[in-house]
């Protein structure tokens, strides 16, 4: 470090050890954190006439009750179900991909199959859904081959419901989780698998004691990083939810643009950040709580000898 | 990220080529459902991408209904002036937001490398707000603000299209270069710098010369990520957008509504080959560094 050298000029400007960061921070106070406070104090307000957005003057918290009024807490229920079960088919679809990845395919194909991981992950995330809209449509190729090959009665009747929003936030998340997945396998290396087959562990044994655990972080990492966008998502709802399909998203988002109540909107953003981090907090308890038993089962306390 | 060490570098290439592959005789069942699982996996991502780019020569009026083969949508796409506006905001703004992000991101980056603190936990709590925070709340905090902004406190820049894109499509892409460039620095030894300091060179010369140097392939990477995600950026512009100023993804999120015509498709395509381009630099970037693909697929992971 330069202030550590002996040649250092005697009088030197003292600048604070954060002064390189301090655009970056003032920049993203002033544009996120500043923001979202505003929105948080908007939350407590209401909509004052037919033309006003919000007004705070009286502050209360029924903007909260009304977000979750019966009307709205369908929306909610209906996004926590999106966001689990597509979380959860995220990490069965990676976690078998990113393993092959990481530990079974060639290791000179490595970096091409995570570039051809990568390539849908950016590619416009709208121009995809777009993609599976096409795909899913009743008239489309698709559902007339399903047609064709006898699969299905009729024409395939998924767009605009549920189901076709599970597989579009499926398949626009999915390369979040196989990512980190694959990063984390990656680490394991295998002359740890090799000394578990070594000292008589079978194939699955290897994965379930010594490759998973390892690779626990690469779990966590990808399950965060696919349930909290997933949570929130517009655009997949959007293209191929339609009416039914709802997720908060979308219910923020008309507050904001077509009902213009900015009271109500900002309360169903709080509650949406509270609902994500409550839901990774129970998640991270119930993981730690099943944990417990398995550890103390395996644990292995090494005696002295004497 | 901050186990990485000079070793790595030396051992990369070695790890890369790899020990000979252990003749295997045969492959086992589940070995081939691994495989068969991960091909199909990949068809799955590939299967929309591909849809879209064969629907860009559909000559028909709809998207969705297949007519004819033909560059009709290719003709339209340049010949429609709202298609050619959308397309030259986004340029526009990808390019502005993507250096802010750069210069922001690449100066927090350095700090937190080489000058980190007790400040380096709040700082990095905040990166990791920002980047895990839903786009949508992101949006629809940015609204009232840049209005604010531009009406009540006078700041009439912004009122002013693209001055709200390239705010909005800043924030997500400063994060995201500031963990790149912090782990590229956190990987090198600090030994030049202090050698530079020690052969009399003033603080900020060994900035310019040494340290910027050293993080360029973090600092390249970083813009072109920053520039791919303001390409894509859709829920922020939607929010943040007046009128005249309307980027590429916001105009087809209108065009939902009224009717998906192969033009869209056609541009999308257009623009996924730069995209392509794009990241392909980037890979080549880090990989004439020395990465491995596995420090590439983190770094492009956003860390």
């Amino acid at each position: 470090m330069p202030e550590a050298s002996p040649h250092a000029p005697a009088v030197r400007l003292r600048v604070p050890r954060f002064a390189l960061a301090l655009p970056a921070w003032a920049w993203l106070v002033s544009f996120f954190v500043v923001p979202i406070a505003t929105i948080v104090w908007f939350s407590f307000g209401y909509k004052p006439g037919l033309f006003g957005t919000h007004a705070n003057d009286v502050l209360s918290l029924d903007r909260y009750r009304e977000a979750l009024s019966p009307t709205f807490f369908t929306t909610f229920q209906n996004t926590l179900w999106v966001g689990l079960a597509g979380t959860g088919l995220c990490l069965l679809i990676g976690m078998p991909t990113a393993y092959w990845m990481a530990v079974k395919a060639p290791p000179n194909r490595r970096g091409l199959l995570v570039a051809l991981v990568m390539v849908p992950y950016w590619t416009n995330f709208l121009v995809r859904t777009i993609g599976w809209q096409v795909i899913l449509a009743p008239q489309g190729w698709f559902s007339e081959l399903l047609q064709a090959l006898h699969l299905t009665g009729g024409p395939l009747e998924i767009l605009y419901t549920r189901t076709a929003v599970l597989i579009g936030v499926v398949y626009n998340y999915l390369p979040l989780m196989i990512l980190p997945l694959f990063v984390a396998f990656d680490r394991v290396g295998g002359p740890l698998r090799e000394a578990s087959k070594d000292l008589g562990a079978g194939r699955w044994r290897t994965f379930t004691r010594v490759t998973l655990p390892l690779a626990r972080p690469g779990v966590i990492a990808g399950t965060v990083l696919v349930f909290i966008p997933l949570m929130g998502d517009y655009v997949t709802a959007t293209v191929l939810g339609g009416a039914r399909g709802n997720m908060v998203g979308q219910l923020v988002a008309s507050q904001f643009q077509t009902a213009q109540n900015w009271a109500l909107g900002s309360a169903m953003a709080v509650v949406l950040i509270l609902v994500i981090a409550a839901t990774v907090a129970v998640i991270a308890a119930l993981a730690w709580v099943v944990s417990v038993p398995i550890r103390a089962r395996h644990r292995l306390v090494l005696e002295e000898v004497a | 990220m901050s186990t990485t060490t000079p070793s790595r570098q030396a051992a990369a290439p070695a790890t890369d080529l790899g020990p000979p592959p252990p003749t295997r005789p045969l492959r086992s069942w589940g070995d081939r459902l691994l495989r068969v699982w991960g091909l199909v996996v990949l068809v799955f991502l590939f299967a929309p991408i591909v849809v879209v780019v064969v629907y860009s020569f559909n000559d028909g009026r709809l998207l969705i209904a297949w007519d004819e083969f033909g560059l009709a949508p290719y003709r339209a796409m340049l010949e429609r002036p709202a298609i050619r506006s959308a397309v030259t905001v986004s340029l526009q703004v990808a390019v502005l937001s993507s250096l802010l992000a750069t210069f922001l991101g690449t100066m927090a980056g350095v700090a937190l490398a080489r000058r980190p603190g007790r400040w380096t936990y709040w700082f990095i709590g905040l990166l990791l707000l920002v980047s895990v925070t839903p786009e949508i709340v992101d949006a629809v905090s940015l609204l009232p603000w840049v209005v604010f902004l531009g009406s009540d406190a006078g700041l009439t820049a912004f009122n002013n299209g693209i001055v709200r894109l390239v705010v909005g499509h800043s924030l997500f892409s400063t994060a995201v270069v500031s963990y790149i460039v912090r782990a590229r620095l956190v990987g090198l030894d600090e030994s030049l710098e202090e050698a530079s300091g020690d052969l009399y060179a003033t603080p900020l010369r060994t900035f310019r010369r040494i340290t910027v140097p050293l993080a360029m392939p973090a600092v390249l990477a970083g813009y072109l990520l920053s520039f791919t995600l303001s390409l894509d950026n859709t829920i922020v512009s939607a929010f943040v957008q007046v009128s005249g100023s309307t980027p590429w993804p916001v105009y087809v999120l209108s065009a939902l509504r009224s009717g998906l015509r192969p033009e869209i498709a056609a541009t999308s395509t257009v623009m996924l080959v730069l995209t392509l381009a794009a990241l392909g630099l980037v890979a080549l970037v880090l990989r004439r560094s020395g990465d491995s693909a596995t420090d590439i697929a983190r770094t492009m992971g956003g860390g």
